[in-house]
């Protein structure tokens, strides 16, 4: 896999330095970063966010957002030529042609008023000298390289009549189809579901075997890196920290912060032997009973307005039910529209269901008035997913911790005050944050400023929507470890709803795998995972990149959606229950 | 905190964060050219109205204090009307009549635009959609027909012309105050807070507000503008102020058949009402970019 | 497309349905008697009134008043104007026309000087072009109509006597026409550039950058088309304003149009003559809304293909 020393490089980057504004404002995005790319190698640039890789990488294309990045410095030649220093007729000539680029956005990264014909062919026309109908044979050829069906017609679509999946095969097709020397993947399926990611992995391996491009990967993922990369750049803060092949960078990585993000990285398997979270405090609290229990609910969204016809609608939750014991963590996984966050959000009842039942210690839910409901969100309490929109910018973070007490009146004055802080300090925050507003704080500092409002009130469940999953690996690992803990000494229960399984198997006790608005699958962790009987939790664990380049994931299973069990539940084990 | 049980420190805490918070709103605010220049013109205008019986040479409403149609000079430096009242005299006092009208006129549709739109986007569902529904009809006549429909029922008069303007901008404040009641709505932290448990009040006046009140403060500003130059619009018509009020856009009509012979007359009033709108224009900008970091930025 | 626009239509009959509504309405807010106060001036005797009181209707309950109008509506009949007892959609029909002149040529003056400006202002923006187009659109905005059709009548009529003051004719139009559409491409200015700096912020124009396109490519077929879109959407709103700023221009360059109708009938207190032409107004608006509606679908394929 490694190319050979003696060969040449096909981009060689030197000392690029980018910095964002001018005067007091400057900030250097990107400090002296230097690497080679050989020629028919992938290059995974890795990173979290703020490490200055996505930046390093426009800057080759002349893309930088003009009037407010410069490049002060460094040269990249390729080709003979020096990337940095071209003039903008001869870097445009290069750009979509030799060196092509793919965006994270599928949704947003193509034209939406113009046909996907037009989008795919007019770099062709451009830099070819082709003809329209060479550029449309050519196009409908790369449809087909990148798996799209009936050709012919897609040309003719527009970017909405396309699923996210789809749109971003064609922005491959369309990277692709000038038969470039280097591809620059902007974390090109960061957006997508995980069963779409790895068809779009497996595809852009593909191609590139196919016409021998080099690939500059940039990715946050180390799954996808390992899957992917034949060398690895990592960057930290706009510096290069280390370099090397993959398989090195992976078993023995030399620096500090390499061996930090790799520890952090969540992998799946890594508990499959034990069949609950590790304890991670001297003494659990003991509890024990049901906590929650739910059974047929439903919930179809209804288009609003007065011509919206009765009987549409996308039905996002179908016969859902569980049950839920005090202390324990039960995962809710699913790819995007498989109704996890609404199930969620329905157990606190914020939003009503169109039927079913859901008891929290033995309190029928939807039999509560307004005034009785408000009282009882004092047990059950939520994390949402995204922690810079989930605290209220005007408000102080104390008050925000302390809110719930203030609403419930479970303390004040001076007492409330100390109360506060030790929450600040038991999260892991402290005491002089308290005057500070949301801004202020870091991603991780806010959502450990949710968990504190959350466990103000001494609740007995936590809904935690996604809780991590806006946040860099190493910070997610931080912020799992402090609800493991928090669970182990409080006693909490969770309802846990994430995709990413790994985090789902170091969390869950028990697992129900949602699939458009149903559970297709639940029963105890190891079941689940390392037994699963339901054709769709099988791919969907399949799909799962493997952050070990030494492990290769397995083909992946192809499912007909047409016919996947989705009936009801049946027990195949104990506890274990699969769709029939 | 403040609300209520408050502890000494938090509420000290809220306090000094707020300062700090209004002392960087002061310095974007007053770093922007638009804010500088804006907030300059309406303290001009401001000092006017108030200082008007200090400034002002001559009486505003007394004829022949010279000579009639006499061009700008020393003693007149505006100028003098067909009856021989100083024209610079009129348009100080004119000032305070727009102010007048800015705070009338923005008061009252700011209020019920602000509980109009509130009131639709919490509740939802159907007070929503035919309180919404109405208002978009309402928007759709624009403001100067229904300004017009509310003096044929009131009758002509400055004060009328204030209500009416007032009025009339009504379905505009609703439809920004709605659909900021709508995003802020959307926000997680509004979920968040219905599942800690608050009550409407706290929902309303906690949450929703204090993130919908900085836009208002925006439009309202900018509104200023609206109903000035829609005031002065009214009286140019003959509709609004009547003789001998001292308002601009009056003044203005008054010289309309006498432009070739005293331009002076048609020329000082258009420019003070060009002037004020120009200045709450740029207020308002620089408000907003200055409430705004991400504006700030740019 | 069928169903939108069908949706868009239905959307403008609701408006014209409530302008029936408050019109009739109206009349009842009227402190004092309307009856009174629209012929005060007339010589009348108390009998008389009570008789124009029993033909306009205004004894009967105002439900049965309001089916009544509905039902004289439905013949096309708004009833006679009480100066001149004329038909009041006679009057406002020859009226319309030189209102429509003056929107149209204000709205085409309005388009292209406007969203010219806001595309070279967002195009070059941070630019002196950007700083000096906006300062003009600022100072464009905040300038009365009515001053301005001073200055330019003063400018150009008396002090250069290029165009005629008042007229007829097309050359006693362009005044009037500048005068309303410099005011509103200072408005269109404004929305155009914000506009067009949230496109060219957007993903796929990257996209189109990083397929080497040329500079005019990128801007043209990708941002300018997308751009469209939401510029287009706003000309709705901006017709009813054109229509609106008309009733004052009007006035200033004595231009025979339903606007100058409007203020003499504020000023008459001719009350079936102000209902008219709020109705005919409203009316007016919520056609042309549907009109932009159906041209913005056709420019949005996320609208047109569904």
């Amino acid at each position: 896999m490694t190319p050979e020393m003696t060969q040449a490089p096909l981009l060689s980057v030197r000392d690029l330095t980018i910095a964002f504004g001018k005067g007091a404002f400057r900030n250097l995005a990107v400090q002296n970063l230097s690497y080679d790319l050989m020629p028919g190698e992938t290059l995974a640039i890795v990173g979290e966010s703020g490490s200055g890789k996505s930046v390093s990488s426009m800057a080759l294309l002349g893309l930088l957002p003009p009037r407010s990045a410069t490049i002060e410095g460094g040269s990249a030649l390729f080709e003979g030529k020096d990337l940095l220093h071209l003039p903008e007729g001869e870097i445009r000539g290069i750009r979509g042609d030799r060196i092509t680029m793919i965006f994270q956005e599928p949704m947003t990264s193509l034209t939406p008023v113009l046909r996907i014909g037009l989008q795919l062919t007019e770099a062709l026309v451009e830099h070819k000298d082709m003809s329209k109908a060479q550029a449309e044979a050519r196009a409908k050829e790369m449809l087909e390289l990148v798996g799209l069906d009936d050709p012919e017609r897609r040309l003719k679509q527009f970017p909405h009549e396309l699923s996210g999946g789809m749109r971003q095969r064609v922005m491959i097709a369309m990277a692709m189809a000038a038969d470039p020397a280097i591809l620059i993947a902007d974390e090109p399926t960061t957006a997508l579901d995980v069963t779409v990611q790895a068809q779009i992995l497996d595809l852009m391996r593909d191609l590139k075997h196919r016409f021998g491009t080099s690939i500059i990967l940039i990715t946050h993922d180390m799954g996808v890196v390992a899957e992917m990369a034949d060398r690895v750049v990592v960057m930290n803060r706009g510096r290069k920290v280390e370099e090397g092949p993959v398989a090195e960078i992976f078993s023995a990585p030399r620096e500090a912060y390499t061996k930090k993000l790799l520890d952090a990285v969540p992998r799946l398997g890594a508990f499959a032997a034990a069949a609950a979270p590790r304890t991670v405090v001297a003494q659990p609290k003991q509890v024990s009973g049901r906590l929650v229990h739910t059974s047929g609910m439903n919930k179809t969204f209804r288009e609003s307005g007065l011509f919206a016809s009765k009987s549409t609608g996308t039905a996002a939750m179908q016969d859902v039910g569980f049950d839920l014991d005090a202390g324990e963590t039960l995962a809710l996984v699913g790819e995007s529209g498989s109704g996890k966050s609404t199930t969620g959000r329905a157990v606190l009842r914020l939003l009503e269901l169109d039927s079913g039942v859901i008891e929290v210690d033995g309190t029928d839910m939807r039999k509560l008035g307004t005034n009785a409901m408000r009282k009882a969100r004092r047990e059950m309490q939520m994390i949402f997913q995204d922690p810079f929109a989930s605290l209220n910018p005007r408000i102080s973070a104390g008050r925000l911790v302390a809110e719930p007490m203030v609403i419930h009146g479970l303390s004040s004055g001076k007492e409330m005050e100390d109360r506060v802080e030790q929450l600040f300090l038991r999260v892991g925050l402290e005491s002089d944050h308290i005057r500070r507003y949301p801004h202020e704080f870091s991603g991780g500092q806010r959502q450990r400023l949710s968990i504190a409002r959350a466990l103000s009130v001494n609740p007995k469940l936590i809904v935690a929507d996604e809780p991590t999953s806006a946040l860099d690996v190493s910070v997610q690992a931080q912020v799992l470890d402090l609800m493991l803990e928090l669970q182990q000494s409080l006693g909490l229960a969770y309802l846990f709803i994430s995709h990413d399984m790994a985090v789902v198997e170091e969390m869950a006790h028990r697992v129900a795998v949602m699939r458009r608005g149903r559970i297709v699958e639940i029963g105890p962790r190891q079941a689940v995972l390392n037994d699963p009987r339901h054709p769709y939790t099988r791919a969907l664990l399949a799909a799962v990149p493997v952050p070990d380049p030494g492990r290769t994931r397995g083909a992946l299973p192809v499912i007909d959606a047409a016919t996947l069990p989705m009936g009801a539940l049946a027990e195949v084990a104990p506890q274990h229950q699969v769709a029939q | 905190m403040v609300h209520g049980s408050s502890t000494a420190e938090l509420a000290d805490t809220l306090a000094t964060s707020g300062a700090a918070r209004k002392r960087s709103f002061w310095r974007a605010l007053l770093a922007s050219p638009s804010g500088l220049i804006g907030l300059f013109v309406v303290a001009l205008l401001v000092f006017c109205a108030i200082a008007a019986p200090v400034i002002a040479p001559y009486d505003p409403l007394r004829m022949a204090a010279g000579p009639r149609l006499d061009p700008p000079s020393m003693g007149y430096i505006m100028g003098t009307d067909d009856f021989g009242r100083d024209v610079f005299s009129r348009i100080l006092y004119g000032a305070r009549l727009t102010l007048q009208i800015g705070v009338i006129a923005v008061g009252i549709s700011l209020t019920c635009g602000l509980l109009l739109g509130l009131v639709a986007g919490y509740s939802s569902g159907w007070t929503e959609r035919v309180l919404m529904r109405l208002v978009d009809v309402l928007f759709s006549f624009t403001e100067i027909v229904i300004a017009l429909a509310c003096l044929a029922i009131f009758g002509v008069g400055l004060t009328n012309a204030m209500i009416a303007i007032g009025i009339a901008s009504i379905p505009f404040y609703a439809r920004v105050t709605h659909s900021v009641v709508l995003v802020e709505k959307g926000k997680p932290y509004f979920e968040a807070a219905i599942a800690a448990g608050a009550s409407h009040v706290r929902l309303i006046f906690i949450h929703l507000l204090p993130n919908v009140v900085p836009t208002l403060i925006v439009i309202g500003t900018l509104g200023v503008s609206t109903a000035v130059l829609a005031a002065a619009g009214l009286s140019f018509l003959g509709l609004g102020a009547q003789p001998p009020q001292p308002e601009w856009g009056f003044m203005l009509s008054s010289s309309r058949d006498l432009i070739s012979r005293a331009p002076w007359m048609m020329i000082f009033p258009g420019l003070a009402i060009a002037v004020t709108v120009l200045g709450f224009n740029l207020l308002g900008d620089g408000i907003r970019e200055a409430l705004d970091p991400r504006q700030r930025q740019r | 497309m069928g169903k939108f626009i069908v949706q868009r239509f239905l959307a403008a009959l609701v408006t014209i349905w409530i302008a029936t509504i408050a019109v009739t309405i109206l009349i009842h807010l009227v402190p004092g008697d309307p009856v009174r106060i629209m012929y005060g001036s007339f010589q009348t005797t108390p009998e008389e009134l009570e008789a124009i009181r029993v033909r306009l209707g205004l004894d009967q309950p105002i439900w049965r008043q309001y089916i009544m109008y509905i039902g004289r509506l439905l013949q096309g009949d708004l009833g006679n104007s009480i100066v001149g007892d004329q038909p009041v959609l006679d009057i406002l029909l020859t009226r319309f026309p030189a209102t429509l002149s003056l929107t149209l040529a204000s709205l085409a003056i309005a388009v292209v000087v406007g969203m010219s400006l806001g595309f070279l202002a967002a195009y070059k923006r941070g630019t002196w072009v950007d700083v000096s187009s906006m300062v003009l659109a600022i100072v464009g905005v905040s300038m009365p109509h009515f001053w301005l059709g001073l200055l330019l009548l003063f400018l150009f009529a008396l002090q250069l006597q290029w165009l005629p003051v008042a007229g007829g004719d097309w050359r006693s139009l362009i005044l009037p026409a500048m005068t309303l559409g410099l005011a509103n491409a200072a408005v269109l200015a404004r929305l155009t550039r914000s506009a067009m700096i949230d496109i060219f912020d957007q993903d796929f124009v990257r996209t189109a950058r990083a397929k080497g396109l040329p500079k005019s490519i990128v801007l043209y077929r990708h941002a300018l088309r997308s751009g469209l879109v939401p510029v287009v959407s706003m000309l709705g709103l901006q017709f009813a304003y054109l229509m609106g700023g008309a009733i004052v221009v009007e006035n200033v360059f004595a231009w025979n149009g339903v606007g100058r109708l409007a203020i003499e009938a504020v000023f008459a207190r001719d009350y079936p003559l102000i209902q008219g032409f709020i109705l005919f107004f409203a009316t007016i608006v919520a056609l042309a809304s549907v009109v932009i509606d159906v041209a913005y679908a056709f420019l949005d394929p996320r609208i047109r293909y569904s």
